[in-house]
């Protein structure tokens, strides 16, 4: 200590020269008394010493240093008797103590420096056989500026190297680096934070190294991947006297090739002058959060890639790009096919061919640092393909954070993969059951004319609850027309299941009623409540005798026209999928040449229109005396869509037959 | 101008008899509510009385719905009956094969004030 070594000598010199037994006492500007030193000259001393030192003087002692530092000013006791040692003395175990210092005479000064009393000097003689006069006091009194001054000096380098120490400390156990050096100079001072950042083993090694050396031990680059020097830090710019901007860079260590995101920050130092006389570098590790945060901006990024288009080829360009260079200085993403081969559908930055081509041209050997492969899988799904990512030129490692990330991104291209693939999958069922459910093209019936009439209600506007159907069976043809109650994915199933269940039972039964208990049996089959009506008709003609049995479930009449009067026909009955068993009445009608028979759903009927709906009578008007079933259908369609206002929510079929005459 | 429809409903309960009159038009953009109306009506009802009287339109998707609480009410034991609405609207259950005598119709709700309910 500073002070200590001040103290010990400053008492050497007093001790034996001046006095045999000395004090150094101290007083702090907040008035604190520290006794600092006790010297003692002859046998016995080190126990007096230590003796003296514990000592404290009675603060209202008359005499010697209680009265030195009360009164500011120096006395002198000549002869030193027992009542001045009572009165100096705290108990008789310190009177003893004084007694055997063998006081004769003895002088106690306060010591002063920059107008304050900063301690206080004992000074006595005995063992020696001397004595002290005025002429000592005043000796003393000189000596003691001096000692003032002295104590007051080591006193504040005291505090000053207090401070240091602290400071010291302080930036030894900080996190963040920190280095002092001269502008464009020498590295005056580094804590063992820099050394580790800076891949060397200790602060020392900072020290000796210049700043160009330590450069030279990375390549430094911006964010946005432009390699840095030097002077484009901000210790350069800090060095000129201005202060920089904090500044990240991206910093690889040469030997290893390890990655860190450091923040730069620099603040010039200036003298009285205003000159940099030196520069603060703190050098904060970043790499964590940035890695993170360029992690959740690549999994954002390559996310909306992959959900802007169902076209995985297009979309997976795009990942691949967006991982080089932030992850990697290549990326390659393949796709096993259903025939099991295996292709590569994107690929981004210097890969195996930019170094193959560089190989060839240099005719060097060239190793890549690292391939990192992932899979493209879902959980509990084998792979469909893999993402590969490598380093070539950046000199980069892989590690474990990197890892994680890419698994990550695979995971979520093959998500991408499998939605786009389901989707097509879907729009192909999708379309191939519209394409199985739109009204079918009209047969040719011999002896028989047909026309027909589909429009389905709603946005989509190609299959809706309402079918038609005609097709020979044995003995003749049916005419089917139905409804399905209800809309949607599931009407057009049910939609579906009755024109397939009349046609295959139509077939093989050749009977209506038959046809109309077979797809009753199938409804009620279905989970909840299937509703279908139905309008079933069957022409058999034989030898000019055409007839029609024509049965009803549910559903409205269909009109028979002869000479042009519109007529209803048919029983009611129930619709089918209601009730386990039904009693559906067949009619059986002459058809005479001329005569029609229209068949139609009851969204004709229900047709929204200014006022009412469209009604039975207007369809009947409509008909009378339409010539064919060509102009029938056209008269329908027409009227309705003439009385028709606003969109409306059912579907309408209509199928017009007519018999022909025999040629 | 078009013709729109709209459909309000009123709910009556007397003791566990629960009484539903529809006003309107029941067709595919009603029948959401009727659905409704006829969930409320149900719960803890002894007899469910559906009042056609005031009804401007049905179409089958009400005579859906009608049929389907009639499978519900055999099903759970309660009684399900409809009050007979206009020529119209009985159009509709004939051609859907139920008879004018059916026992699903009555003349008229039961009366608020309890008691036997009428054929």
């Amino acid at each position: 200590m500073l002070l200590g070594e001040t103290v010990a000598r400053l008492l050497e010199f007093v001790v034996p020269v001046f006095a045999d037994v000395a004090t150094l006492d101290t007083i702090s500007p907040e008035g604190d008394f520290r006794r600092i030193g006790s010297r003692v000259e002859g046998p016995g001393r080190e126990e007096l010493e230590r003796a003296l030192l514990r000592r404290r003087p009675v603060p209202e002692a008359p005499v010697g240093l209680p009265r030195a530092l009360a009164s500011a000013q120096s006395n002198l006791i000549e002869r030193v008797s027992d009542d001045n040692l009572r009165a100096l003395a705290a108990d008789e175990a310190d009177f003893e103590l004084l007694r055997a210092l063998e006081l004769r005479s003895a002088v106690f000064v306060p010591l002063r420096a920059r107008g304050r009393t900063v301690g206080a000097l004992a000074c006595g003689v005995g063992t020696s056989g001397r004595e002290y006069g005025e002429a000592d006091l005043r000796f003393a009194e000189v000596l003691s500026a001096r000692l003032a001054l002295a104590l007051d000096n080591a006193g504040l380098s005291a505090a000053v190297s207090g401070l240091e120490q602290r400071l010291e400390a302080t930036l030894t156990n900080l996190a963040e680096a920190v280095l002092v050096r001269e502008p464009g100079g020498p590295i005056v001072f580094a804590n063992p934070a820099a050394a580790r950042l800076l891949g060397l083993a200790s602060a020392a090694e900072v020290v000796s190294a210049t700043a160009e050396q330590l450069m030279g031990l990375f390549d430094v680059f911006d964010e946005r991947g432009l390699p840095l020097r030097l002077d484009d830090l901000p210790s350069t710019h800090a060095g000129r006297g201005v202060q920089a901007r904090p500044m990240l860079v991206r910093n690889v260590i040469r030997s290893t090739g390890e990655q860190r995101w450091l923040l730069h920050k620099a603040t010039p130092v200036f003298d009285a002058e205003g000159q940099p006389v030196l520069v603060v570098n703190v050098i904060e590790d970043l790499t964590e959060v940035k890695r993170a945060e360029l992690a959740q901006r690549l999994l954002a990024e390559a996310g909306h890639a992959l959900s802007s288009s169902l076209d995985y080829r297009d979309t997976l360009q795009q990942v691949a790009e967006l991982a080089v260079p932030g992850l990697a200085d290549w990326c390659a993403v393949l796709v096993r096919g259903d025939d099991g081969v295996i292709e590569q559908v994107a690929e981004a930055g210097v890969g195996e061919h930019a170094v193959a081509a560089e190989v060839i041209g240099t005719g060097d050997a060239k190793l890549l640092a690292g391939v990192l492969t992932v899979p493209l899988a879902i959980a509990g799904q084998p792979a469909i393909g893999a993402l590969s990512l490598a380093i070539a030129e950046s000199g980069r490692q892989f590690d474990e954070t990197d890892l994680v990330l890419a698994r990550e991104l695979g995971h979520r291209v093959a998500m991408a993969i499998e939605n786009a693939r389901l989707y097509a999958e879907r729009s192909l069922i999708a379309t191939t059951l519209q394409r199985s459910l739109l009204p079918p093209e009209l047969p040719d019936i011999p002896g028989f004319r047909l026309a027909g009439f589909y429009q389905a209600a709603g946005e989509q506007n190609d299959v809706g609850g309402d079918f038609y159907d005609v097709f020979e069976v044995p003995g003749g043809w049916m005419v089917v027309v139905g409804d399905v109650a209800g809309r949607g994915a599931e009407a057009a199933a049910l939609t579906s299941l009755s024109r397939y269940t009349l046609r295959t039972a139509g077939k093989l039964l050749g009977d209506p009623i038959a046809a109309l208990e077979q797809l009753n049996a199938a409804l009620r089959e279905q989970p909840g409540l299937s509703l279908v009506s139905v309008c079933c008709v069957l022409l058999r003609g034989a030898d000019g005798d055409a007839v029609a049995d024509l049965v009803l479930a549910g559903h409205p009449p269909p009109l028979h026209l002869r000479q042009g009067v519109p007529r209803p026909v048919g029983v009611f009955a129930p619709f089918l999928g209601a009730y386990e068993r039904g009693e559906w009445t067949p009619v059986t009608l002459g058809l005479e040449p001329g005569d029609q028979l229209v068949l139609y759903t009851d969204g004709v009927l229900d047709t929204v229109g200014e006022r009412e709906r469209f009604g039975e009578e207007r369809l009947i008007e409509t008909l009378r005396d339409a010539a064919g079933p060509a102009e029938a259908v056209a008269r329908i369609e027409e009227a309705v869509g003439r009385f028709a206002e606003g969109p409306q929510v059912d579907d309408t079929a209509v199928i017009v037959v007519e018999r022909l005459a025999d040629s | 101008m078009r013709l729109t429809s709209h459909l309000s409903l009123n709910l009556r309960r007397t003791g566990d008899v629960s009484v539903v009159r529809a006003r309107g038009d029941i067709d595919l953009s009603t029948l959401a509510e009727a659905m409704a109306a006829l969930d409320t009506a149900r719960e803890g009802a002894g007899a469910l009385f559906l009042d056609l009287r005031d009804l401007d339109f049905m179409d089958t998707s009400g005579l859906r719905l009608i049929i389907e609480e009639q499978r519900r009410a055999a099903a759970a034991g309660y009684r399900f009956a409809v009050v007979r609405g206009s020529r119209k609207v009985q159009r509709l259950f004939e051609i859907a094969g139920f008879a004018a005598t059916d026992e699903l119709f009555v003349e008229a709700p039961p009366p608020p004030t309890g008691g036997g309910d009428p054929a």
